[in-house]
């Protein structure tokens, strides 16, 4: 089908075009309880075309897109590439050009097993030790074989498949008639069945204490600890401001060679682009729009390395070697875990919804779970909220050596940002 | 006009029907659901330009739920092929017993649940729009919408950018069971204008849209919200952080229909009954506002983004009153968990597309108007902030906290505003408590529909909402 429309978009005489498949074969499973409510197949074709026209003699690039639908016949496609043709010359963006071929070793062919991986989740869930206090409510298994192949008129034509999985989560707790859920949704490649579990066993144990928790006190200001998924929220921080559209857009004024604080009086983060990392449901070899993706320093000791991110925005900045990243780790604590919790201390592990956001740098969230740390005694606490500014908390972080991983991001593992505002819950 | 119905779901018909009636002797209920949206998108800044033909609901496939011995299986594909309805039927069997085997191997039982209801109907809706997407002028719409951002950015001293963005969907879909054949057709659209500031390294971004069940006709009235939108921005560079507290709030109707949908839109969302994930099971019949919230959900409530004539199960459209003068009445409930719970279901079976499963999904939800008018409702607040802009929102059904990310807040003081605007905020509180402290509410009632609504953090559907200006007591930071 492809080699089809990448004929017709030749014969089209369009300035340039670029094509991609995605085809997934899935498989799902919803458990209420561990009682099987529904299964579900996933056999589709996603196929996008983009065309290119230059325009103005040259002075300007137009591109438009459409999905073509698997059954679409070339009557069919002939039309939607004619519109696409048109529509482009609408489009006034600054001309840069498209991405080129380059070498690199071919995509291992191995097979995907989906019974397999479908069997580990289960077993997984399943086999946990549920108890009268802590069990399983709910959970959503997702496994699929995708396979993508990506084309362009500049002799771009990559192929690659991979395993990608989803388990959704919902964890109740109940003490004396009172009864809390926690929810968890974990991407990965296949089933990391001691992760998997470790976590799960944590979060039961979350349930517990959130049983427990007392409000929490109105601290006004007070030292905060991340150890949980929602740090991974502070790191994203860095690898948003730092791609090349937000920086183009003058979303992002971080500039190359400069540190990204005023000043650091804590540690200084290192951000790098991972070709690959464990089980990540993100290893790609290549991005959407067919350029290698590599392991490259972002930022590196609090200065702005690199830009990273879709070719056109690349272009305008003059990275010929730009990507779009696809995994990410952050680095540079020098500090051990035990060093961060000294002194008095407000460890978060459960947001309702923790947000930061990269263009403004606030950062908020209500607290479902948090562990209080006086200094002396530790005492579990929820409700109430937490608010900042990433402009002003990240030249006083301290993170630590040691790192955990959360599907497509390796981040240390534990964070502390100093001075953030708790509104309590008393 | 009427927005034609689909060609190609209708080259398909003959042979979804043949692909039903060869699988009925192995299942106790077969049914489809065929869809074909098409779309257009366009944004414009003053940096980057695009035209697509993609928006967050257009997709083309079809997707098939069988029953068996009380469990409900579905395929998705989009690859059936109308003449070789038995190829189709034969992958589908396969595929299910290969699933069957992987579920076996493990010991899973079922959750037997009985067989829907398959009463014959005949149904055909063509709804009205002005345009269409696939044919609306574009070149007109983008020399527009450039015309829109240029002018933004002379609105404001520190505006670094205007960014415009429209979309407009044309959705086709097709339910067939052996007795049920549904077909509508409609048009909704929507449109955003963001204005972003910049002034001593602090970025702030301003956001106002329109929407609607219509067509592309709808971008002329966005042109309204641009001098307000670039306003807000810049006042928002101005802006203080709040000193955390409970405060006296008016929240506007934006703010109010965040409220409306974290509060009883996923609190009453009966799949979660089904699976004891909600609070509000045990509180039919009981108080959960005060006498001035009732609350409305339905995809006939409003005409908005989310409003159609059947769901993605077959069930027609209803108009439900959730919440009446303050006593809970009832949920919404898609068709399966309908049967679950020995209820009716209300319409409100929403898939993201065909290749997700149905889940009890909001579509329109908003409280209804009172008699208090904005200037009393100004007058009487002590020390509070009335709450303008919506980021997000986050509920907690089996515990009744919400989350609210407000935009910002104008300070009012003894009945007056002081002219201090707080930014951002984050709301917090207990959603019975929130409500039960709603003490006034005005005439006057908008509904929004820009935004998009997930479950957990994943199945994306549309959803508006809305109300009136509301006055309550919340815990701000």
């Amino acid at each position: 089908m492809l080699d089809t429309i990448a004929r017709l978009l030749n014969e089209a005489g369009v300035t340039a075009w670029e094509l991609s498949e995605v085809r997934t074969q899935g498989w799902e499973f919803y458990f209420i309880r561990h009682a099987l409510d529904q299964n579900r197949v996933k056999d589709v074709s996603h196929i996008t075309v983009k065309v290119f026209q230059l325009i103005e003699d040259g002075k300007f690039l137009g591109s438009a897109s459409c999905e073509i639908a698997p059954t679409a016949d070339e009557t069919e496609i002939r039309a939607q590439i004619a519109d696409l043709a048109y529509r482009a010359t609408l489009v006034k963006n600054r001309p840069y050009t498209l991405r080129a071929p380059e070498a690199d070793e071919p995509a291992p062919e191995e097979p995907i097993d989906l019974a397999a991986i479908a069997r580990d989740f289960l077993r997984t869930v399943r086999e946990l030790p549920e108890t009268a206090g802590e069990d399983i409510n709910s959970y959503e298994i997702f496994v699929s074989a995708k396979t993508r192949r990506f084309m362009s008129s500049t002799g771009i034509d990559r192929r690659e498949s991979y395993p990608s999985s989803m388990l959704e989560v919902v964890v109740n707790a109940r003490r004396e008639g009172h009864e809390i859920e926690l929810y968890r949704n974990y991407k990965s490649g296949t089933c990391d069945v001691e992760g998997l579990r470790k976590d799960l066993l944590r979060t039961m144990q979350y349930g517990r204490d959130r049983l427990l928790a007392k409000p929490t006190p109105a601290l006004e200001k007070a030292d905060v600890l991340f150890t949980a998924r929602d740090a991974v929220s502070l790191y994203d921080y860095f690898a948003d401001r730092l791609n090349a559209a937000m920086v183009y857009r003058k979303l992002s004024d971080w500039e190359l060679g400069k540190p990204v604080a005023e000043t650091f009086h804590g540690d200084r983060p290192t951000v790098t682009a991972l070709r690959e990392l464990p089980n990540s449901s993100m290893n790609r070899r290549f991005d959407g729009e067919g350029a290698t993706i590599r392991d490259a320093v972002l930022l590196e000791d609090g200065v702005a390395k690199n830009y990273l991110g879709a070719r056109m925005f690349a272009a305008y900045l003059g990275l010929e070697q730009a990507f779009s990243p696809t995994n990410l780790a952050a680095s540079g604590g020098t500090r051990s875990e035990e060093e961060l919790r000294a002194g008095a201390y407000l460890e978060v592990v459960e947001f309702s919804d923790f947000q930061v956001d990269s263009v403004t740098g606030d950062l908020f969230g209500e607290i479902r779970l948090a562990y209080w740390h006086d200094g002396e005694t530790v005492t579990p606490v929820t409700g109430g909220s937490l608010s900042g500014s990433m402009l002003e908390l990240a030249g006083e972080m301290y993170f630590t050596r040691e790192s955990a991983q959360y599907d497509n991001w390796r981040i240390p593992a534990a964070t502390l940002l100093k001075g953030v505002t708790v509104t309590g819950a008393a | 006009m009427k927005a034609p119905f689909s060609a190609y779901l209708d080259s398909l018909r003959d042979g979804l029907r043949e692909l039903i009636a060869l699988l009925r002797p192995d299942y106790d209920y077969v049914s489809v659901l065929a869809t074909d949206s098409r779309g257009l998108s366009v944004r414009i800044s003053q940096r980057a330009r695009s035209v697509s033909s993609e928006t967050m609901t257009t997709e083309r496939g079809v997707v098939l739920r069988v029953c068996r011995d009380g469990q409900y299986s579905e395929y998705a594909l989009n690859s059936f092929d109308p003449a070789e309805p038995e190829a189709a039927a034969e992958e589908i069997r396969a595929a299910f017993a290969r699933q069957r085997a992987a579920l076996e191997a493990v010991g899973a039982e079922v959750y037997k649940t009985a067989v829907l209801a398959d009463e014959p109907l005949t149904l055909f809706a063509e709804k009205e729009t002005e345009e269409l997407p696939e044919t609306t002028d574009v070149k007109a719409l983008v020399e527009k919408l450039t015309a829109l951002s240029d002018r933004g950015m002379t609105l404001g001293e520190n505006m670094i950018d205007c960014m415009l963005r429209a979309e407009s969907t044309h959705v086709c879909k097709m339910f067939l069971t052996e007795r049920r054949d549904l077909r509508q057709s409609y048009v909704y659209s929507e449109a955003s204008v963001v204005a972003v500031v910049n002034r001593e390294g602090r970025t702030q971004i301003a956001y106002d849209g329109v929407s609607g069940r219509c067509g592309p006709e709808l971008f002329a009235r966005l042109g309204e919200k641009l001098a307000k939108t670039v306003a807000t921005a810049e006042e928002l560079l101005g802006a203080e952080r709040i000193e955390p507290g409970e405060y006296e709030i008016i929240t506007s109707p934006e703010v109010s229909g965040l409220i409306a949908h974290e509060a009883f839109g996923h609190g009453v969302e009966m799949d979660m009954f089904v699976k004891n994930r909600a609070l509000g099971r045990d509180y039919i019949g009981r108080r959960v506002g005060s006498d001035l919230v009732t609350m409305h959900e339905g995809a006939l409530c409003v005409e908005d983004v989310a409003s159609y004539v059947f769901d993605d199960e077959g069930t027609l459209a209803g108009d439900v009153i959730e919440i009446e003068n303050g006593i809970l009445r009832t949920g919404i409930c898609d068709a399966l968990s309908a049967l679950r719970l020995g209820t009716e279901p209300t319409g409100n079976g929403k898939r993201e597309n065909f290749e997700h499963k149905v889940y009890t999904r909001m579509t329109n939800t908003i409280f209804d108007s009172g008699e208090d008018s904005l200037e009393d409702m100004i007058a009487s607040v002590k020390h509070g902030f009335l709450l303008e802009g919506m980021e997000s929102g986050m509920e907690d059904p089996k515990h009744w906290g919400i989350q609210c990310i407000i935009k910002a807040g104008r300070e009012i003081r003894d009945g007056k505003f002081t002219g201090r605007l707080v930014a951002p905020i984050i709301l917090t509180g207990y959603v019975p408590e929130l409500l039960g402290n709603i003490s006034m509410c005005s005439p006057d009632r908008e509904v929004f529909g820009t935004g998009g609504c997930g479950k957990g953090y994943k199945e994306w559907v549309k959803v508006s909402d809305g109300g009136p200006y509301l006055k309550t007591k919340a815990r701000l930071g």
